[in-house]
C-alpha cells in the first residue's frame, strides 16, 4: 500500500496560496471559495489520473526491441548478456518464440553461494570472506530453465498501465513480458516505464 | 461527533479574493442600464395602466446577472427560470392559501428553491419573487398569473438582454458561460 501511495501525484499537494493566486489570475468574481476549488482540483486530478492510467496500455510504454535468452542458454552466457546491456532482468522464451519464464537478479542470488543468500552484497561478503570459493560455483553447469521464475507473469499489449503497476506492487517484480495472444514475446514493460508513461513528453523544468 | 459538530462552525476556508477597479466599474454601468430601462418602461410608460415592470427581486438578479457573471447561479437558464416559475409559485400559493398569509408566504419560497433546484435552475433571487407574489399587497394580488408574465418574465429578459449587451464589451468578461 505504502509503495502505491508514493506513486500518486494526487499526493503532491497543490497549496491553499497558489489557488488564491490563481483565482485571482482569472479576472472577475468568482462564486466559489478556496477551499471548494482546491477540492474540485483534487477530484479532477484523480479523474485525469484514473482515466490514464486505464487508457495507456502496455504496448505505448513497453520496450519492443527485447532482449530474451532460450531455455538452454547457459547461465554464464545469460549473466554476460545481462550485464552487457545493463538489464536487471530478461525474459527466457522456449524455441518459437513462446514466454517460458523471467530470470532476475534475484534468481540468480538466490541459488548462489549456499546459505540462502539473497542479495548482491550477501554475495560479495561471502565472496570476500573467501571460504567457500566462488559463489556463483553451484550453478556454474546450470542453463535460464533451471533457475528462471515460470511459471511467467506475462500481459498482453492491450493491458492498461494500472494493471501492470499492480502487477508489480502485488508480485513484488520490476519486470513483466509483453506477449501476443499466443503467448508468445513481443515487448517488456518495466517499472520505471510505467513511471515514465505518460510523462514522457513533458517539457523539462524551468529553472 | 458533537465536536466535529461546532468546529464546522468556524470555517475552513478564506474569502476569495477582491476583484479590481474595472470589474467594479463594469458591475456598476451594467446594473444602472439594466435597472434604468425596467424603472424606465415601469414609471414612464406602464405608470396608471395597473402594470408595472419592475419587482424588488430585480435588484437582487443585477447583483448577479451584472456583479457576479460567471456564477451558474447568474446565467439566462437560472434567471429567466428561476423568476419565472418561481412566480407561478408564488401566485399558485397566494391563491390556494391567502387565509393563512404566513403560510402562503413561507410555502411560496420554500417549494420555489425546491422546484429551482430540481430543474437546474437555480436563481437566488427567485425566492424574492415567489415572496413578493403572497406579501405584495393588492397591486401584485390584482394581475393573478399575469405577474409570471408582467412584469417577472419581460422584466427579466429586459435585463438579459442589458446583460449580453453590456458584458460583452469588456476583454475580461464574457457572458454567457451557457444558455441551457
Amino acid at each position: 500500500m505504502a509503495d502505491q501511495k508514493a506513486y500518486n501525484p494526487v499526493d503532491i499537494e497543490i497549496s491553499d496560496d497558489d489557488i488564491y493566486e490563481a483565482m485571482k489570475d482569472i479576472r472577475g468574481y468568482l462564486d466559489i471559495t478556496p477551499a471548494d476549488v482546491k477540492e474540485l482540483y483534487g477530484l479532477a486530478y484523480r479523474h485525469a489520473y484514473e482515466r490514464i492510467a486505464c487508457s495507456i496500455k502496455a504496448r505505448d510504454v513497453m520496450t519492443a526491441q527485447v532482449i530474451s535468452v532460450k531455455k538452454t542458454t547457459p547461465l554464464k552466457d545469460v549473466a554476460r548478456i545481462m550485464a552487457e546491456y545493463g538489464i536487471s532482468g530478461v525474459p527466457v522464451v522456449d524455441e518459437d518464440g513462446t514466454v517460458a519464464g523471467v530470470i532476475s537478479e534475484k534468481d540468480f542470488f538466490s541459488r548462489m553461494g549456499g546459505k540462502g543468500t539473497k542479495s548482491f552484497m550477501s554475495l560479495l561478503a561471502a565472496c570476500m570472506e573467501g571460504k567457500e570459493g566462488c559463489p556463483a560455483d553451484p550453478i556454474r553447469a546450470e542453463t535460464a530453465a533451471d533457475i528462471m521464475s515460470s511459471p511467467p507473469l506475462a500481459v498482453e499489449a492491450h493491458a492498461p498501465l494500472r494493471d501492470i503497476g499492480n502487477i508489480f506492487s502485488e508480485n513484488h517484480i520490476n519486470r513483466v513480458p509483453v506477449v501476443d495472444e499466443t503467448g508468445r514475446l513481443i515487448g517488456i514493460v518495466s517499472r520505471t516505464d510505467v513511471l515514465r508513461g505518460p510523462l514522457l513528453k513533458e517539457r523539462p523544468c524551468s529553472p | 461527533m458533537i465536536r466535529n459538530y461546532f468546529t464546522k462552525m468556524k470555517g475552513a476556508s478564506k474569502s476569495p479574493p477582491p476583484v479590481g477597479i474595472s470589474e467594479i466599474l463594469w458591475s456598476w454601468i451594467g446594473a444602472f442600464l439594466g435597472i434604468s430601462t425596467v424603472a424606465l418602461i415601469s414609471y414612464r410608460v406602464l405608470e396608471g395602466k395597473g402594470l408595472t415592470m419592475i419587482i424588488g427581486s430585480f435588484g437582487a438578479s443585477a447583483v448577479l446577472i451584472y456583479g457576479a457573471v460567471k456564477s451558474p447561479l447568474a446565467q439566462p437558464r437560472n434567471l429567466l427560470g428561476g423568476h419565472v416559475l418561481s412566480a407561478l409559485i408564488g401566485v399558485t400559493s397566494y391563491q390556494i392559501l391567502h387565509s393563512h398569509i404566513w403560510l402562503a408566504a413561507a410555502v411560496a419560497v420554500a417549494t420555489s428553491i425546491a422546484c429551482m433546484h430540481g430543474t437546474k435552475t437555480l436563481h437566488p433571487p427567485g425566492g424574492a419573487t415567489a415572496l413578493i407574489a403572497v406579501i405584495g399587497g393588492k397591486s401584485v394580488h390584482s394581475l393573478g398569473y399575469l405577474y409570471a408574465i408582467i412584469p417577472t418574465a419581460v422584466g427579466a429578459s429586459i435585463m438579459l438582454a442589458i446583460a449580453l449587451l453590456v458584458n460583452n464589451i469588456p476583454k475580461t468578461r464574457r457572458y454567457p458561460e451557457f444558455w441551457l
